[in-house]
């Protein structure tokens, strides 16, 4: 199996190359001559205002969170997916039934965050 | 395989999820009657009570995937343990309801309960499963939600200190062992606590990474029931956090997590029982010359810092280490007579070190210190509160007539029994060493007079009836133990051996 | 020395490189970005011992979503008191010593370990056998897993609303 995996490493390789060498390239081969406006930072033609790195607002927290856990729901509704049609010959129903039950409390965070405002923004 | 047949063993957990379910929804839905929840969760507190006291007696393992090998083990230590936690839990759902802490958060009730409620499911789960994968994951449920409550009253930078610091020593303590469980996985091929059990008696697999991972999993259950040297979160998380959830967590918590450890150890090393019941260990690991040396550094070090604490609470903190020392003294015997001692202990210690923090709590209400210094001649000003913080501190320290005085006699008696009298008698000394700071709070009681303040608590009706649902018990058990013991004797059975 | 041992000393060779300029670099957003690296590293290793569907979802939940989470709570917490959040190094005596013997004790149990041997063969995909577990012997477990992400949603929840 490990030999489908080959292709990625090789593409992984060659995007790391390609990568590396056109960024160390431009910068032994090319010219520089940099200036004060060439070194600003760039920002649709507008004048920056202030620094990159502000604090952001707590509400970003919350919208990783959510992220991170309905990505893990995924990943556990994925193997069970690959594997329904054989488990509900086995199992039947009840295999429906647990998924079903995993998602209704994973939804009802969903619906707590959504009605007590961790979706507001003001 | 069909794991329906085996619902109805685990009929607690399912009606306190279906609690943590209602809570949420009622919360989202009648926003204005926050006032309801309390009473949602003493319900489902209730009904689950009900079917753990009906599974008492059971003696059954729960999702059973091949012979020998469960998920959980309803039996009658879980079954214990689980009243246990139950009846905290309803203490502390009515200490929340007049604690001012909580009450100053009007809008996140909804969020306090469901975690209460979550903490509950997590502590069932970890008192009776038989699986270090579920071990694992209850007990990060349940310091998931410990976390988020410890620091709840999030304009208290108190508490916010509290949440953070347990967050940093809980993580870790819970990678480290989650690190011990892969090792341990490394060198059996299974997770299942039985079937570590077999193969341990089978093959030879003594040596450094096997040790290591007994350490590290211990790791993980010392920072649960806060043991040195995994006690440093203890003053801390205790002294932040809000009185009730400090009160959750030196009870509820450290019995699940000595409920965790007594399974843990007697699962996976038991070979036999001796005459008078003493356990006969693989001999991979000595786990009692290890017990012994953490519970006498562990009580030794509450009861000495205890003395120059000026916060009631962090010398609480401090005195509920000390305790964590004495139980595990209990189980460091090895014996059925040891466990029996500590499911005393644990029932007495649920009394007193609630009611405790309930009295803290009351006058903290009111005068909104928990100070030494400010509870001077409080007992002149407020009689009935002092009176009953004498009974409580006289039964931590363990003097008869009071419950306290019980529990340490079974203790003592275990580890006599078990030719421990060394120890014994070092553990004799260290309540004399508790004393000292028990009595300090009533001298600033009663025999330091303050003129200039007078304080005056009006006791609601409710208060006042949970007052004596805990004092009661602690002067009746004082007296009239033999039920209590008994009991405890029919429950230190494990299933599986 | 065949082709896959080359790719693993390559694979672990990105996570330690990686991992020490995360605990070495002194300024939380670049230690971040590192750390993306060692959980790619991590990952390749993953695919190697034929453990696929891991190697999935440590890309999919390490580097897309704890990263994520890290980097926000760097920015979340920068600039509070005027103090840039920068790593330093104090007590490195003592630092070196408990971690020198915490490595020892490790080594030496990784080395005389009697590891559990299982016979060589070929990796097979393993989301179906995860599936069939997930549902029949841990479906308990994967019950309480639903129950775990809702606390953890509610606390977070808790955490961010005013």
């Amino acid at each position: 199996m490990l030999e489908q995996y080959i292709p990625i490493f090789l593409v992984i390789t060659i995007a790391l190359i390609f990568a590396v060498v056109t960024v160390f390239a431009s910068k032994i081969f090319g010219p520089q001559r940099p200036n004060k406006s060439k070194i600003s930072t760039y920002e649709s033609g507008m004048q920056p205002i202030g620094t990159t790195n502000e604090r952001v607002s707590i509400k970003y927290y919350l919208v990783a969170m959510l992220f991170i856990i309905f990505d893990l729901e995924v990943i556990f509704i994925y193997p069970w997916a690959v594997q329904f049609k054989k488990l509900f010959g086995e199992l039947g129903i009840s295999v429906f039934v647990s998924m079903f039950i995993f998602l209704v409390v994973l939804e009802l965070g969903y619906l707590y965050a959504y009605k007590k405002g961790g979706f507001k923004w003001d | 395989m069909n794991f329906t047949s085996d619902l109805y063993l685990i009929y607690p957990e399912i009606v306190l999820t279906a609690t943590l379910i209602v809570v949420v929804l009622f919360d989202l839905i009648f926003k204005r009657s926050q006032s309801w929840l309390p009473v949602l969760s003493l319900t489902g507190i209730l009904a689950a009570f009900i079917f753990v006291v009906m599974q008492y007696g059971t003696n059954l393992p729960a999702f059973e995937y091949s012979t020998k090998n469960s998920l959980l083990s309803i039996d009658n230590l879980s079954t214990y343990f689980k009243g246990i936690i139950l009846v905290t839990s309803f203490f502390i759902v009515l200490f929340s309801i007049f604690s001012s802490e909580i009450k100053s958060c009007k809008d996140r009730h909804g969020e306090y309960y469901s975690l209460l409620v979550g903490m509950m499911i997590g502590m069932f789960f970890l008192v009776s499963s038989n699986d270090l994968i579920l071990i694992y994951l209850s007990m990060e449920l349940l310091s998931l939600s410990s976390y988020v409550l410890s620091g709840f009253v999030k304009k208290s930078i108190r508490n916010s200190e509290a949440s953070l610091k347990y967050v940093i020593y809980g993580s870790v303590s819970s990678g480290i062992m989650l690190f011990g469980i892969s090792l341990l996985y490394g060198l059996t091929g299974t997770t299942n606590l039985n079937e570590i059990n077999t193969i341990l008696r089978g093959t030879n697999v003594i040596d450094i990474s096997f040790i290591l991972s007994i350490f590290m999993i211990l790791a993980g259950f010392g920072f649960k029931i806060s043991v040195v040297p995994f006690h440093f979160w203890t003053p801390d998380v205790y002294e932040g956090s809000p009185i009730t959830i400090t009160a959750y967590l030196s009870v509820a918590s450290k019995a699940a997590g000595f409920a965790v450890l007594i399974r843990f150890i007697k699962s996976v090393f038991f070979s036999g029982i001796s005459q008078g019941g003493y356990w006969n260990l693989l001999s991979y690991f000595d786990w009692q010359v290890v017990l012994v040396l953490i519970s006498i550094v562990t009580m030794t070090l509450g009861n000495f810092t205890a003395l120059w604490q000026d916060n009631l609470k962090r010398m609480l903190a401090y005195s509920s280490i000390a305790h964590a020392g004495y139980i595990l003294l209990g189980v460091a015997v090895l014996s059925d007579q040891g466990i029996t001692s500590v499911l005393i202990y644990f029932a007495i210690y649920m009394f007193m070190n609630l009611g405790a923090f309930l009295v803290v709590m009351l006058i903290a209400n009111k005068i909104g210190s928990e100070n030494i210094d400010d509870y001077r001649g409080l007992g002149y000003s407020i009689p009935f509160l002092g009176t009953v913080l004498a009974i409580f501190l006289v039964s931590l320290t363990g003097l008869p007539p009071t419950a306290g005085f019980i529990a340490k006699l079974y203790l003592f008696v275990a580890l006599v029994d078990a030719k421990m009298i060394v120890v014994a008698i070092i553990a004799l000394l260290n309540t004399v060493v508790s004393l000292y700071y028990y009595i300090r709070v009533l001298k600033n009681m009663y025999l330091v007079k303050d003129v200039i303040k007078t304080v005056h608590i009006q006791l609601k009706p409710l208060s006042f009836v949970t007052i004596l649902l805990l004092v009661i018990p602690v002067l009746l058990f004082g007296i009239y133990f033999t039920p209590i013991v008994d009991f405890a004797k029919l429950s230190i059975q494990i299933l599986g051996l | 020395m065949n082709i896959y041992d080359l790719i693993f000393y390559l694979f672990a060779a990105l996570t330690l490189i990686s991992a020490f300029f995360v605990v070495t670099n002194k300024n939380i957003v670049h230690s971040a970005f590192y750390l993306l690296f060692t959980f790619f590293g991590v990952a390749g290793i993953y695919v190697l011992l034929g453990a696929d569907f891991v190697a999935i979802v440590q890309l999919i939940v390490y580097v897309g979503g704890i990263l994520i989470l890290l980097l926000f709570g760097v920015m979340l917490t920068n600039k509070i008191t005027n103090v840039e959040i920068k790593t330093g190094t104090i007590n490195i005596f003592s630092a070196t010593i408990g971690v020198g013997l915490f490595a020892g004790v490790l080594l030496a149990a990784v080395l005389y370990a009697p590891w559990k041997v299982t016979l060589l063969q070929e990796p097979v995909s393993t989301t179906g056998i995860l599936g069939n577990l997930l549902m029949n012997e841990y479906v308990l477990v994967f019950e309480l897993l639903g129950i775990i992400l809702l606390i953890a949603l509610i606390g977070a929840a808790s955490i961010a609303r005013r």
